[in-house]
């Protein structure tokens, strides 16, 4: 794993110079032609590889290297469902406006969304709101990547000192930051195609080596339909989710096992640990903890798996182990010493027992799959709403849209479309190969944990090959990073054009000259780099719900205004702002309580954001039916010669 | 007002035409999809889903009698692909592939997208869209 490591560096310091490299050759450009379109839209002179790859590394965020193969590895199979849109996600999101918003981009010179809407509509206030929701729902999904790349620089280099977060936090931002601000669009672009083939071959080098040294999926699939019944318990700590010490896993040992293992606090002082349980299949082994004179838990997880093993009946019943990363390693008398899961198992103030089920094997070969508390994971209503989510929301993520107005000519759309296809094929499906055939020779791991399994996997398989191999672990481990980057990257040129084009240029000083725009320019970028990651420092708890929560907003936002204003000649401007407050204003309404830690609102079992969309749709049409028709100058120029 | 040009613009047309025809094929893969894996590859169907719409029931009889067993579990072409997985995504996914080549090749109109017009002058570029320095 040493040697890992030091190969992990040199990747990761080889990948921060090209990316610099990258940027240096991009500014350059900056000089020979027009600021803004160069800055903010490469001039408009994608190919097909590149908008290929800078399309499909700014979908792919990263969720895809971490949080992607960690359900894989928490669930099962029903990933493939869960993903199983992608198999026409290229031609849904390049296909259906990417021709359409090119042209009528050219035909008015815009360079952002806002632009292409404001022009569409002539209308200053849809430019405006474009802008100030962009700015809204991308720097809250901002905050959030930042916050993982810090932690994916700490983790990998397995940083724990006091302050280890914030300078990897600085490491990422300075990066980051840098290369957008001073190499613009092109350098972003660039950045992901290199981005992209690190992805994309590395899964394809992956997939043979992960089947052969795991023996072959088939074999895997059977391993895990005979294993036996387990639970793992996600104690959080004082601290947060991570370094606790605190989780374990129970393996029934016979049947009938336990329905689960259920922590109880008791909520006096001075009470003793116990374990109980009935012997019948449906009750849980009931653990009630000890706690103090004033009433605080004082058990540990080793208490508790010392407490199952010395009970009669239920060490015959159960083995605990240690999951992954929860045996503490200390310095002992000059050496290295393991002390166990010894962490507190620790209870917020509002909660007074955790429970967590055994998981049988065939929960991971079927459907729905099951939370490690027996929630189902992907229930009908998520199936259609996942499918509607990744092909319909995908096809309005501003970040992306932008491509679709800076490619060359058709010709390069076609290719991409194609490219885009096949790339993600061979990324997206082979995961769930991967991660299964590979689960029963990794570790077991909490599900805070889960989010390492890319990581084991290509560390511990390929640690006993060559160089070259571990040199691909290492590209592997460095993905994830790279996948963040080429998603925080492009959403920065976002929010910056958002700032300086929309509202700036257009709507405040539209007589500014270009160097006041080029100085306003890389100092936006740099500034709101910095506000990212200010507020990174200390971001709330609940900023990975806003991930999904920032790109629903902007789908619910964004896609029915940009498609219908492209493809129906009665929309008006009341209609698309409408529309625009309508979805949004839905889409923020259903994920109110998850500000407050509930659950979000899902409506007849479906999706927040699939709610977001058909209230957006709705008010478009009704409106523009009551408000139309549109000035005809305005429907001669977009729909007719 | 200046009368209009009757003749619609022709990357309107293609591009409405193309968006409508690859809308039906998400629109074929989501159908397929979701009710296949839903149907043949859940352990359970709750007859109770929450939804005021017509059940998937209502179409297809009672979901309890497609309650998956384990031990009917295949794995098609020894691939260890479940079969619910391999039928319902995999062979899907394979003819998307094919489809979307096809749709490339040969539904896709290569249009001409015009030239880049300045927001300034409302013709093409000069060279340097941008206003010149004060």
């Amino acid at each position: 794993m040493t040697e890992t490591r030091g190969l992990t560096m040199v990747v990761f310091v080889a990948y921060i110079l090209g990316v610099f490299v990258l940027a240096a050759a991009s500014h350059r450009l900056l000089a020979k032609k027009s600021f803004l379109h160069e800055y903010f839209l490469g001039s408009r002179g994608l190919g097909t590889w590149s908008l290929a790859f800078t399309f499909a590394a700014t979908s792919a965020s990263g969720g895809s290297f971490g949080g992607y193969p960690s359900l894989i590895y928490s669930y099962g199979w029903v990933l493939a469902l869960w993903i199983g849109s992608y198999m026409i996600v290229p031609l849904c999101t390049m296909g259906v406006m990417g021709k359409r918003i090119n042209q009528v981009a050219r035909k008015t010179g815009a360079i952002t969304i806002p632009d292409v809407l404001r022009d569409r509509y002539q209308s200053t206030p849809v430019g405006l709101v474009a802008s100030v929701m962009i700015i809204f729902f991308t720097t809250c999904f901002l905050i959030a990547q930042f916050k993982l790349g810090a932690l994916i620089i700490e983790d990998t280099f397995n940083l724990s000192f006091r302050g280890s977060y914030e300078l990897s936090l600085a490491v990422f931002a300075i990066t980051v930051v840098f290369y957008t601000a001073y190499g613009g669009f092109r350098a972003v672009v660039w950045t992901d195609v290199m981005q992209g083939i690190v992805m994309g071959a590395g899964v394809v080098v992956l997939i043979p080596i992960v089947l052969s040294k795991s023996g072959g999926l088939q074999r895997a699939t059977q391993t895990l339909s005979e294993s036996p019944p387990m639970a793992v318990t996600s104690v959080p700590g004082p601290d947060g989710d991570k370094g606790t010490f605190n989780d374990l896993v129970f393996r029934a040992r016979r049947s009938p096992s336990p329905a689960g293992i259920q922590y109880v606090h008791p909520r006096v002082p001075g009470a003793d640990l116990s374990v109980a349980w009935d012997g019948t299949p449906d009750a849980f082994v009931r653990v009630a903890l000890r706690t103090d004179d004033s009433g605080m838990v004082t058990s540990t997880a080793n208490d508790v798996r010392r407490a199952i093993e010395e009970h009669p009946e239920l060490s015959d019943a159960i083995q605990v182990e240690i999951p992954y990363k929860n045996n503490r390693i200390v310095t002992q008398n000059g050496g290295f010493v393991t002390v166990g899961a010894d962490g507190l198992i620790w209870f917020p103030d509002d909660v007074s027992e955790y429970r967590y089920v055994f998981l049988q094997g065939e929960d991971f070969l079927f459907g729905p799959g099951r939370t490690n508390t027996g929630a189902p994971f992907h229930p009908l209503g998520m199936i259609f709403s996942f499918f509607v989510m990744w092909a319909i929301t995908g096809m309005a993520q501003p970040g992306t849209m932008v491509r679709l107005i800076a490619f060359q000519e058709s010709k390069t759309l076609n290719r991409a479309i194609m490219t885009v296809t096949i790339y993600f094929a061979f990324i997206y499906l082979p995961f769930v190969f991967v991660v299964m055939a590979a689960r029963n020779i990794l570790p077991v791991l909490t599900p805070e944990d889960s989010d390492r399994a890319i990581v084991l996997v290509a560390t511990r398989l390929v640690a006993d090959m060559g160089t070259a191999y571990q040199v691909l672990g290492a590209i592997f481990i460095a993905a994830p990073f790279a996948a963040v980057m080429s998603t925080v990257d492009s959403m920065l040129l976002l929010i910056s054009s958002c700032a300086v084009r929309d509202i700036y240029q257009r709507s405040i000083n539209p007589q500014v000259n270009q160097r006041v725009v080029r100085f306003v320019s890389y100092a936006t970028t740099a500034i709101i780099g910095t506000c990212v990651t200010v507020a990174a420092l200390h971001p709330p708890d609940f900023l990975q719900k806003m991930i999904v929560f920032g790109a629903g907003g902007l789908a619910a936002t964004f896609l029915f205004p940009t498609m219908l204003g492209l493809y129906w000649k009665g929309m008006t401007r009341q209609g698309a702002l409408a529309s625009m407050l309508g979805g949004c204003s839905i889409t923020i309404g259903l994920f109110l309580p998850t500000l407050a830690g509930s659950p979000r609102i899902e409506l007849l079992g479906l999706h927040p954001n699939v709610w977001g969309l058909v209230v957006s749709l709705v008010l478009a049409i009704v409106v523009s039916r009551l408000t139309g028709p549109p000035p005809p100058e305005l429907v001669r120029r977009y729909f007719y010669r | 007002m200046d009368k209009v040009d009757p003749t619609p613009d022709p990357v309107y047309v293609h591009t409405l035409r193309e968006a409508k025809i690859i809308l039906c094929l998400w629109t074929i893969c989501l159908v397929y999809t979701c009710t296949y894996c839903y149907l043949y590859g859940y352990l359970d169907h709750p007859t109770q889903t929450g939804s005021t719409g017509p059940s998937l029931g209502a179409l297809v009889g009672p979901l309890p009698q497609f309650d998956r067993d384990p031990d009917s579990l295949t794995m098609p072409l020894g691939l260890g692909i479940p079969d619910w997985v391999f039928y319902g995504i995999v062979v899907p996914w394979c003819l998307c592939i094919v489809g979307t080549l096809i749709f490339c090749v040969f539904v896709f109109q290569e249009d001409d997208l015009g030239v880049e017009m300045d927001e300034a002058t409302g013709g093409p570029p000069d060279g340097n869209e941008d206003r010149p320095d004060a």
